[in-house]
C-alpha cells in the first residue's frame, strides 16, 4: 500500500468533472483561443513549482506557448493549461483532506497561499467519520465539501490538498490541487484515475527503471534507488527492515558517501526474478569508477523467502560477469538466514571461493551487520 | 482474560483462507514440535478441491478444503478461534468480513496481504478493531510460543522453529514493523538465552488493525511478559505514542528498541512528507529524532544494531540453553503423490473350502447370471459358482499403486467423469497388468494338451526368452505362501482330477528350484483352477477351453471385479478432490540429450 501522486489535471478533472476546462498537454501542439488569459504549469508531480519558475500565471496564449516550449527545452514533458481566475490574495483559502485511522481528517485555513506552513495557528482540524454527525466546515459550501468527500472515497484518494481555494458564495475555484491516491485501490477504481495518471516515483536511472518494470510483473518486492554511482559499496539486500539496518551500519561507520545503491528484494521472489534484479546491481557496481569495490549480499532471517533459490538467482547473475568482477578485484560479502539457509549459503560460498570472489559468508547465527562490517573494512583498506 | 491467556489455554484452532503451503506446513510443524496431538489448522478455504495433503510430524494428513467460508462454518461450527487470511489484497476485505460474520465467536485473525487499500483497512478497524484481535494487513503474523503460530512469523522451515526456540515460552515480547526483522529479533532473543512470551509483526502498512499502542497495552497486561524488544523504522509517529504510554505509566516494563533509518541522512533529498502532516504534527519522523525521544523516557535505544543486541542482556529472564529437539524426521519428507483408501484387505486369506467341503457362500444371483451370460449357458455346479464368487471378491482391488488404479485416480483428479476414469483404468489391462490370468490359462492349456513336463516346459520358455505368466510374486515366496493362493488351492480338493492345476504346480516346482520367489501366483492359480473346474464341473472340452482363452474369457474374470475397485478409487478421489494431479519435479527424471555447455568465457 503506497500513496502516489497523480497529475493535477486528473485531480481537477475528477473533482470538477466536465465543468473543468483545463487541458493536459503532452507531446501535442497547444491550441488556445486567441483572447483570454491562461495559467500554465509543469504537471509532473514536481514540488515547489512556483519557486522553480515552472508556473506561468495570467498569460496570453502566445506567452503560454512560449513558457511551455521553454519548459520542454528543460526536459519537461507534461503540462497543464487552464483559464486564469483573477482573484485577490485575501480570498485564498487552504483545504486538505487526508485519510487517517478514524476517518477523513480535514484541515482548513481561511487564509491560504504558499506561505500557509508559516501560520499553523490559522489551521483548524475536523474529522469526517460515518459514525459522527455530519461535519460542517465554516467558509466551505456544504454541497462542495460533500462532493469532495464522495470523490475522495470513490477514487481511493489518500490525500487531497487545495491551496489556494477561492470561494465566492456557492462558487468554488480550485486554483491548485494535489492528490495522492492509494495505489492499492487501482483495482477498485472505475472510470477514475489509472496507471497513466501517476506521476510520482519516476525512475531517474535506467537501472531503477528496469527494476520498476520488473516489480510490476511480480508479487514479490523489488526496489532499487541509486545513491552514489561512484561508490564502492553496493548492496543486494533483502527485507524492508533488514535492508535499512544494514545500510544504517554503513552510514554509522562513516562510509555513507561510498554507498552506491539502496534497495531490497523480498517477499519470495523466484530464482529468475532474483537473477534479473541482481544483474542490475552488479552492473551498477561494475560501472562505478571506485578503486575498491565490494558487493554486500545481506539481509535478516527470512520468514518465507527461500535462500537456496534466491541465491541461485544471485549466482546466475554473478556468473554473467565473473571474469570482470575478478579482474577488478571485487569481493563479495554475505550474511543471510531463512528457509534452506544452510544449502543456500554453502552453494554461495562454494561459488565465491571457486571464482575467487570470496569476502565472507555468514548465516543466521552471526549478527545481521557482519557482512557489511567486513565489506566496510575491505573498501577502507 | 486477555487474548494471550486465551490462546495459551488452548484457543488455537485456525481456519486458513487462501493457500500458501509453506506457511501452513510450518504451522503444522510448530504444532507437532510443540507436542500437540492434533494440528491447529482445521481447514482451508480454497476453491477447486476438497482436500490438500500436509504432514503432521512424519505422518501425512489430508486437510479439508472448503469452497467458501459459509460451507466451512457449516462443517466446523464454532470450533474456529482464528483466521489466517492469505488472500491477495484486493480480496482480503470481503473474506475478512465474511469470516467474522460466520465465526462471530472467534478471537481474531492475521491478514497477510500487503496491498490492502487504506480505506478497506480503516473500515476493518471501525468494524472489528474493538472486538477482535487482527494482526495486519501485512506483516507475518502472531506467535504465542508453544501455543499458536499464526502466519509465516518465525520462519517456515523446521530448522527455524528450533533455532528461534518458537516452542518454548518465556517472558520477552517482540514487536516489529518489519516482517523480516521480527524473525531477526526472535532469533536475537533466542541467542541471548531468553525466550518469548509472544511476538507480533505489526506490518508496514499505514493502518494496521491492531495498533502499536494496543500491542504495548497487551504486553503490559500480560502477566508472562517482563520485557519488550521493539524494532521500528523512520517515518510515522507511532513511537511517540509509546512515549506517551510510558509517560502516563501505562507501559512500565523494560523496553529495548532499535529505530532504523539513519541511512536516510545519506540521501540527497529527504523523503518529503505532505503538507497536512507538517502542519498537524510537529514531531520529527526521522530515525535519529525518534531514538532520542525514546531515550528521554528511559527506553534503551542504541545507535547501532550490535549495541542493540548487547542491550538485550539487560532484559529480565533466565539463561536458557539451546533447544533440544530432533527435527531430523521433519526434513526431507517425501510427499506421497496420490492418496487413496484401502478398498480391500489384499493380504487376507478367506476360507472357501474346508475338509474337502465347499463352505456355504452368500447367495449371489449376479455371479450366476454373469457366468451364464459369459459362457452362453447356465452353470451347473455350485463349485463353479463359489469359485467365481471367491475370485471376484479377491480381485476387486489390489491397492492404489497398480497401473489401472493410478490411471483411474489421475483421470478423476483431472476432473473427468466416472466412465472416462474407469475406462482410463481399464485401458491399462493387458500383457503387463491384469492380463496375466488369460495368458496363464493359455500356457496351462498348452502344457496339458502337449503333455509336457513342468521342467521341460520351463526350459523351453527360458530358451525362447519368454516369461511364464502366472508365476512369480514380489512379496511371497517358498516358505511364505500367498494366503489367497492357499485359500483358492483348496478348491482342487473338490475335484476328482485337476490336470491344469497339477501342471501349473509342476511348472512352479521347476521355477522355484531356481528362485524361491517364482511361485505360482494368484493369476496362475485362478487360471489353472478355473480351467479344471470348467472342465470337470461344467463338462467343457479342452477345445472349448482354448476358445474361451482366445476370446479372453479369463481376462473378464479380472475386468469385472476390478471395475468395482476402480470405481471405488474414482469415488475416493472425488470425495477428497485434491485438484489436478501433477508429477512433482523430484519424481521426474529428465534425461539430458547433450551435456550442458560450459557457459564461462
Amino acid at each position: 500500500m503506497s500513496r502516489v501522486k497523480i497529475t493535477e489535471y486528473r485531480a481537477k478533472k475528477l473533482i470538477l468533472g466536465d465543468s473543468y476546462t483545463g487541458v493536459s498537454i503532452h507531446n501535442g501542439k497547444i491550441v488556445l483561443p486567441k483572447s483570454g488569459r491562461f495559467v500554465a504549469k509543469v504537471d509532473q508531480g514536481i514540488k515547489k513549482r512556483f519557486k522553480q519558475g515552472l508556473v506561468a500565471v495570467d498569460g496570453t496564449s502566445t506567452a503560454i506557448s512560449k513558457s511551455v516550449s521553454l519548459w520542454r527545452k528543460k526536459g519537461f514533458s507534461h503540462f497543464l493549461v487552464e483559464p486564469y481566475v483573477p482573484h485577490e490574495e485575501s480570498e485564498e483559502q487552504y483545504l486538505s483532506l487526508e485519510r487517517v485511522r478514524t476517518g477523513i481528517r480535514i484541515l482548513h485555513a481561511s487564509a491560504g497561499g504558499i506561505d500557509i506552513e508559516a501560520h499553523p495557528e490559522l489551521v483548524k482540524t475536523y474529522l469526517i467519520n460515518p459514525a459522527l454527525p455530519y461535519t460542517i466546515v465554516p467558509g466551505i459550501p456544504e454541497k462542495f465539501l460533500k462532493h469532495l468527500v464522495e470523490v475522495f472515497e470513490k477514487n481511493f484518494f489518500s490525500f487531497l490538498e487545495i491551496n489556494p481555494l477561492v470561494v465566492r458564495g456557492d462558487e468554488v475555484y480550485i486554483l491548485d490541487a494535489a492528490v495522492l491516491v492509494d495505489s492499492a485501490g487501482i483495482f477498485f477504481v472505475k472510470n477514475g484515475w489509472s496507471e497513466d495518471d501517476i506521476v510520482e516515483g519516476k525512475a531517474r536511472h535506467i537501472a531503477e527503471e528496469k527494476v520498476q518494470a520488473l516489480q510490476k510483473t511480480t508479487p514479490a518486492s523489488l526496489k532499487l534507488t541509486i545513491l552514489h554511482p561512484d561508490g564502492g559499496l553496493f548492496f543486494l539486500l533483502s527485507g524492508g527492515g533488514g535492508s535499512i539496518v544494514i545500510a544504517d551500519e554503513a552510514e554509522l561507520n562513516g562510509v555513507g558517501r561510498s554507498i552506491g545503491n539502496y534497495g531490497e528484494y523480498s517477499g519470495g521472489p523466484t530464482r529468475e526474478e532474483t537473477h534479473l534484479y541482481a544483474r542490475e546491481v552488479i552492473q551498477l557496481l561494475l560501472n562505478s569508477p571506485a578503486k575498491k569495490k565490494a558487493l554486500v549480499i545481506a539481509g535478516g532471517i527470512a520468514n518465507f523467502t527461500d535462500i537456496k533459490s534466491t541465491f541461485r538467482g544471485v549466482v546466475d547473475a554473478l556468473s554473467e560477469y565473473t571474469g570482470t568482477l575478478r579482474r577488478k578485484g571485487v569481493k563479495v560479502f554475505v550474511r543471510r538466514g531463512g528457509p534452506h539457509e544452510k544449502e543456500g549459503l554453502l552453494y554461495m560460498e562454494e561459488y565465491l571461493k571457486k571464482e575467487k570472489l570470496f569476502g565472507s559468508v555468514y548465516g543466521s547465527e552471526a549478527v545481521i551487520t557482519s557482512a557489511v562490517d567486513d565489506a566496510i573494512a575491505f573498501i577502507k583498506k | 482474560m486477555n487474548i494471550l491467556e486465551l490462546t495459551r489455554k488452548g484457543r488455537t484452532k485456525v481456519l486458513v483462507i487462501g493457500n500458501h503451503s509453506g506457511i501452513i506446513q510450518s504451522m503444522l510443524d510448530f504444532d507437532f514440535l510443540s507436542g500437540k496431538d492434533i494440528p491447529s489448522v482445521l481447514g482451508i478455504v480454497a476453491g477447486n478441491r476438497k482436500a490438500e495433503k500436509y504432514f503432521f510430524g512424519t505422518k501425512e494428513i489430508l486437510l479439508p478444503c472448503y469452497k467458501n467460508i459459509q460451507i466451512a462454518s457449516e462443517v466446523l461450527g464454532s470450533k474456529v478461534d482464528w483466521m489466517l487470511n492469505l488472500q491477495s489484497g484486493r480480496r482480503t476485505f470481503e473474506s475478512t468480513v465474511s469470516f467474522f460474520d460466520f465465526f462471530p465467536k472467534s478471537l481474531g485473525a492475521h491478514i497477510f496481504a500487503e496491498n490492502v487499500p487504506e480505506s478497506h483497512a480503516t473500515e476493518l478497524i471501525s468494524r472489528f478493531g474493538k472486538k477482535y484481535f487482527i494482526v495486519g494487513p501485512s506483516g507475518v503474523g502472531l506467535l504465542v510460543p508453544n501455543a499458536l503460530k499464526l502466519g509465516a512469523i518465525g520462519g517456515v522451515d523446521a530448522v527455524q522453529i528450533k533455532s528461534g526456540a518458537l516452542t518454548s515460552a518465556g517472558n520477552i515480547a517482540v514487536g516489529s514493523t518489519s516482517g523480516g526483522m521480527t524473525n531477526e529479533l526472535i532469533h536475537a532473543v533466542a541467542r541471548a538465552g531468553k525466550r518469548l512470551s509472544f511476538a507480533i509483526a505489526i506490518g508496514g502498512d499505514r493502518f494496521p488493525v491492531v495498533s502499536l499502542t494496543q500491542i504495548f497495552a497487551l504486553a503490559e497486561a500480560d502477566s508472562q511478559t517482563e520485557g519488550f524488544v521493539y524494532f521500528g523504522e523512520l517515518g510515522g509517529v507511532d513511537e511517540y505514542e509509546i512515549i506517551e504510554l510510558i509517560k502516563a505509566k501505562k507501559f512500565t516494563k523494560p523496553l529495548v528498541a532499535y529505530i532504523a533509518g539513519i541511512i536516510d541522512e545519506a540521501f540527497d533529498e529527504h523523503v518529503q512528507f505532505g503538507h497536512a502532516k507538517a502542519l498537524v504534527q510537529t514531531m520529527d519522523e526521522s530515525a535519529r529524532a525518534k531514538r532520542e525521544a525514546l531515550r528521554s523516557v528511559g527506553v534503551i535505544a542504541p545507535d547501532t544494531f550490535p549495541q542493540f543486541l548487547d542491550a538485550l542482556q539487560k532484559l529480565p529472564g533466565g539463561a536458557y540453553t539451546a533447544e533440544e529437539m530432533d527435527i531430523q524426521p521433519l526434513q526431507g519428507r517425501q510427499k506421497s503423490i496420490l492418496s487413496t483408501r484401502k478398498v480391500l484387505d489384499i493380504d487376507e486369506g478367506r476360507v472357501f473350502v474346508k475338509g474337502k467341503k465347499l463352505l456355504k457362500g452368500k447367495e449371489n444371483a449376479f455371479v450366476d447370471a454373469t457366468l451364464g451370460a459369459l459362457l452362453g449357458k447356465p452353470v451347473r455346479s455350485p463349485v463353479t459358482r463359489a469359485f467365481t464368487e471367491a475370485v471376484f471378491e479377491m480381485l476387486i482391488d489390489h491397492g492404489g499403486n497398480v497401473s489401472g488404479a493410478v490411471n483411474t485416480m489421475i483421470t478423476a483428479r483431472a476432473g473427468k467423469d466416472l466412465v472416462s476414469s474407469l475406462a482410463s483404468g481399464l485401458l491399462t489391462v493387458g500383457p503387463r497388468f491384469g492380463g496375466a490370468i488369460n495368458e496363464a490359462a493359455r500356457l496351462w492349456i498348452l502344457g496339458v494338451v502337449s503333455q509336457k513336463t513342468g521342467l521341460g516346459f520351463v526350459a523351453e520358455k527360458a530358451k525362447a526368452g519368454e516369461l511364464i505368466l502366472g508365476i512369480g510374486h514380489k512379496k511371497y515366496r517358498v516358505g511364505l505362501a500367498d494366503p489367497r493362493v492357499k485359500a483358492l488351492a483348496e478348491f482342487a480338493t473338490l475335484l476328482k482330477k485337476h490336470p491344469h492345476y497339477d501342471f501349473a504346480r509342476s511348472v512352479e516346482k521347476a521355477t522355484t528350484s531356481k528362485n524361491g520367489k517364482l511361485i505360482l501366483n494368484i493369476d496362475g492359480a485362478i487360471a489353472a483352477l478355473l480351467l479344471d473346474i470348467l472342465s470337470e464341473c461344467e463338462g467343457m472340452s479342452e477345445r472349448e477351453l482354448q476358445e474361451l482363452a482366445d476370446a479372453e474369457f479369463f481376462n473378464a474374470f479380472f475386468v469385472i471385479p476390478r471395475s468395482v475397485g476402480f470405481i471405488a478409487h474414482f469415488m475416493e478421489q472425488k470425495k477428497n478432490d485434491e485438484g489436478l494431479f501433477r508429477l512433482p519435479d523430484e519424481l521426474l527424471f529428465v534425461r539430458e540429450e547433450t551435456p550442458k555447455k560450459n557457459k564461462k568465457k
